[in-house]
């Protein structure tokens, strides 16, 4: 192919613009902020692999069980353990263009222990693992820019992609300085957009990853995965505009939960799971905590100062920071938090969507995790899902020439000059948040029919409501015209944990708590004239 | 409290000053403040008149990214972890950054950052580990928001067209330290673009959020064979 468009410039549209250029395609990489604005920059913790040099006994094939095990057994084997048998190379690869990881004594990258995982196998770069790897990769693709091979196109957003006869040839852009919408032809389209942050409001991500793009696919007819796969991060700290994650390492140096009663502590997970409770996965954490109905902490208090100013510094400063808490003299008031998407796109072994020329990376497609992901798991997809679709790409022709979808520029215009018309203060923010209002409620931790029933009808009357309603023109133009989007991909994800009648992973229904035989597999969603469908994929067309 | 913050409509149109009250969250930093003003039915100043929302940038909302970055009662600083509570007095002022073209209100282009890193082939290519590198300072060095907070506070710094700042300098010890092959190349380009420029007045340093000590980026540049 000749030249190609990668929506979303984080870990894995970077990657996928440089390997395709590295292949001498010409490839334009668009998002709305620079890369050191992604959500990827914020990954803290680090990325997985098996080294030569990695713990006695671990070896790729655990690094996949692990995976599948950790992901309710819904990933496929054929992709895991293509995503496991490359991760060494991938590391070696990000060495080499200069992420700087964190050393051992010996000088090599050095790893640390992360839950869900048999051994100790995820490298790291201090704490600011992604941050890290985005500056090698900026730099990277830097090179490609100075050659002409890839050409950055900031402060534009996607709008929709341009499908004709199931094949797709580029995408409609909204430029933000001229106000204008564009058509940009590409022999293929790459979605790297992210996870569904903006679906429940405040999360631990970034808010520049919204759900939109998938939203909008579905109604072109890209079929959607896995969308009730959203894993919840137990320990966050609520501020006004965000929850922000405090790092497991807090457990991990004997950090307690509790809650108060009658004056009194409980320590509900040592309770309940033993001395180790506090350890326990991320999910079953979680739901304790979810069902404990009142206000909960963790403690690490009693740990020595100095300890916690060498072990647990971000934590200290964060806590100070934005809640005046001094960690070494009282507990973290904690709460779950949505913080990874294993949902999104479906895409088959090489990224391809089930739109021809389609292709989507990173965490915005659905692939590898299953019900659940692991830590360090998601560095590792974006890079080497970037991988993948590149070498794919360069291995297709051209397609011949492109059709005229002028008639459709026109149209899209026309809508949005309308919006801009409106002459309404209604601000687009309030239906964001009356969304993620009725996404916390509906499509928490633990879920079940009646509730998800009422979230489904209540973002029907969304939908209706923001095709009626004419919002405040002098807020960007994006946010006014992707909240249709956005509601679409809720009312996807509420569909599809609807039709999950067990529970497996990060879905939890209260009205079905066993994990059942006739759901061991992938959920796929499609729009078909308006209606959603709901199918499993038991052939594993997609993911195998 | 009074919020007076410097707005502009378009790059086209001229600045103009609006004031607003603010009775939110006292604990609230600035980002907090800015959406707190819009999450309105109508925006209206402090003299009851309506107004548009007020443009700004975001992302992380916890000092990782350098989306927020504007001056803060002249002070640039990054609006999500700079507090009210902090700021003292009755009124914070809020302008756009002014050395880099204004989008609308505190949205501004810094694309010329990243434009000017391209232009000088800034890229380390392959890395060629060596023994005795200072491997804590690469990793402090590639921790640069590219935020634009250190060339708004810097008296050499104006439009970026020939004087590139310390974000340029920070990258350029990175590359040289990581591939001493380039040094020579990257000295060049740095001594061009901001070395024989600096005046060494160091307030890049007073206001960087990664606490980045440009003085031992070049210090160490400097050495490099
Ligand atoms: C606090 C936190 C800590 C984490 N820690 C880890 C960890 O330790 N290990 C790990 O493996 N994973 C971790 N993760 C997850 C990991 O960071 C992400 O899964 C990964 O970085 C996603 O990369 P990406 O390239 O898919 O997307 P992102 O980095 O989110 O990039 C998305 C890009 O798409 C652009 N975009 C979005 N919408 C549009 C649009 N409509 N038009 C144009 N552009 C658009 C954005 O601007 C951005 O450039 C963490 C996540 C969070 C939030
Ligand atoms: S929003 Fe990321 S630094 Fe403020």
């Amino acid at each position: 192919m000749k030249k190609i468009l990668v929506i979303g410039s984080g870990i894995s549209g970077l990657m996928c613009a440089i390997r395709c250029a590295g292949r001498g395609i010409q490839t334009t990489l668009v998002s709305p902020y620079p890369s050191e604005r992604a959500q990827s920059v914020m990954a803290a913790g680090g990325i997985n692999a098996v080294l030569s040099f990695s713990d006695e006994g671990d070896t790729v094939e655990s690094h996949i069980e692990d995976t599948l095990k950790g992901g309710a057994y819904l990933g496929g084997k054929n992709a895991v353990g293509g995503l496991c048998s490359r991760a060494p190379e991938i590391i070696r690869y990000l060495e080499n263009i200069g992420t700087v990881f964190s050393l051992d004594p010996e000088g090599r990258p050095a790893r640390r222990a992360f839950g869900g995982q048999s051994h100790k196998r995820t490298y790291y770069c201090g704490s600011s693992t992604g941050k890290q790897i985005v500056s090698a990769l900026v730099m990277e693709a830097r090179r490609f820019e100075a050659e002409g091979l890839i050409e950055r196109r900031l402060g534009s957003f996607f709008h929709s992609a341009l499908i004709e006869d199931g094949v797709c040839r580029g995408a409609l852009l909204f430029d933000e300085r001229s106000g204008e919408l564009d058509t940009v032809n590409a022999d293929a389209l790459v979605m790297a957009v992210g996870g569904q942050n903006a679906l429940f409001g405040k999360t631990t991500g970034s808010t520049l990853c919204d759900g939109y793009a998938a939203g909008r696919l579905f109604t072109q007819g890209v079929t959607l995965k896995n969308l009730e796969f959203i894993q919840y991060h137990p320990t966050t700290l609520e501020t006004a505009q965000k929850r922000m994650l405090v790092t497991e390492a807090v457990r991990g140096e004997g950090g307690r939960l509790f809650y108060e009663e009658n004056g009194k502590r409980v320590y509900f997970m040592e309770d309940k799971y033993g001395p180790r409770g506090n350890l326990m996965t991320r999910d079953v954490i979680s739901r304790e905590i979810d069902a404990c109905g009142r206000d909960v902490y963790l403690d690490i208090s009693f740990l020595d100062g100095r300890l916690i100013d060498e072990r647990l510094p971000e934590v200290r400063d964060l806590c100070r920071k934005y809640r005046n808490i001094d960690i070494k003299k009282e507990p973290i008031p904690v709460a779950p938090s949505v913080h990874f998407f294993m949902g999104g796109l479906a895409v088959r072994l090489n990224h391809e969507t089930n739109i021809e020329n389609l292709f989507a990376v990173g965490e915005c497609a659905s692939m590898y995790h299953g019900a659940n992901r692991l830590g360090g798991n998601s560095l590792l997809a974006a890079v080497y899902s970037g991988t993948v679709a590149a070498d794919e790409i360069a291995g297709r022709e051209s397609a011949p020439k492109t059709p005229d979808f002028g008639g459709f520029l026109r149209d899209e215009r026309e809508k949005l000059k309308k919006q801009a018309e409106s002459k309404s203060p209604l601000p687009v923010m309030m239906m964001r948040d009356a969304l993620a209002k009725t996404m916390r409620e509906h499509l928490g931790i633990v879920r079940n029919a009646e509730s998800l029933e009422r979230g489904i009808s209540d973002i029907d009357g969304d939908l209706d409501a923001a095709a009626r309603l004419r919002f405040d023109p002098s807020v960007s133009p994006y946010a006014n015209y992707s909240l249709s989007g956005i509601l679409t991909t809720a009312r996807a994800t509420l569909t599809c944990a609807l039709a999950r009648r067990e529970s497996r992973g990060a879905h939890f229904r209260s009205d079905y708590p066993e994990t059942s035989a006739d759901f061991a597999y992938p959920t796929l969603i499609s729009y078909d004239g308006g209606a959603y469908r709901v199918s499993y994929d038991r052939e594993g067309s997609y993911e195998n | 409290m009074r919020i007076k913050i410097l707005r502009r409509r378009d790059p086209e149109s001229e600045p103009y000053w609006e004031a607003f009250d603010y009775d939110g969250p006292a604990e609230s930093s600035v980002a907090g403040v800015l959406d707190w003003l819009n999450y309105h039915d109508d925006v209206v100043t402090a003299d009851g008149r309506k107004t548009t929302r007020i443009g700004w940038e975001c992302s992380c909302l916890q000092g990782m990214c350098g989306a927020c970055a504007m001056v803060i009662n002249g002070v640039p600083s990054l609006a999500c972890e700079t507090f009210v509570k902090d700021l003292g007095g009755p009124e914070i002022t809020v302008e756009p950054l002014k050395k880099f073209p204004v989008v609308r209100d505190l949205i501004t282009d810094r694309s010329s950052i990243q434009e000017n890193l391209k232009r000088t082939d800034v890229y380390i290519g392959e890395y060629r580990p060596r023994s005795g590198e200072d491997h804590e300072h690469q990793y402090t060095a590639a921790k640069c928001l590219k935020c634009g907070l250190c060339l708004e506070v810097c008296p050499n710094y104006t439009s970026g067209k020939s004087f590139f700042g310390a974000a340029f300098a920070n990258d350029c010890y990175l590359v040289a330290a990581r591939n001493r092959e380039k040094a020579g190349q990257i000295k060049a380009a740095y001594n061009e673009h901001f070395g024989k420029t600096c005046s060494k007045s160091l307030s890049c340093m007073d206001v960087c959020p990664m606490k980045i000590p440009t003085i031992a980026s070049m210090a160490k540049l400097n050495k490099l064979k």
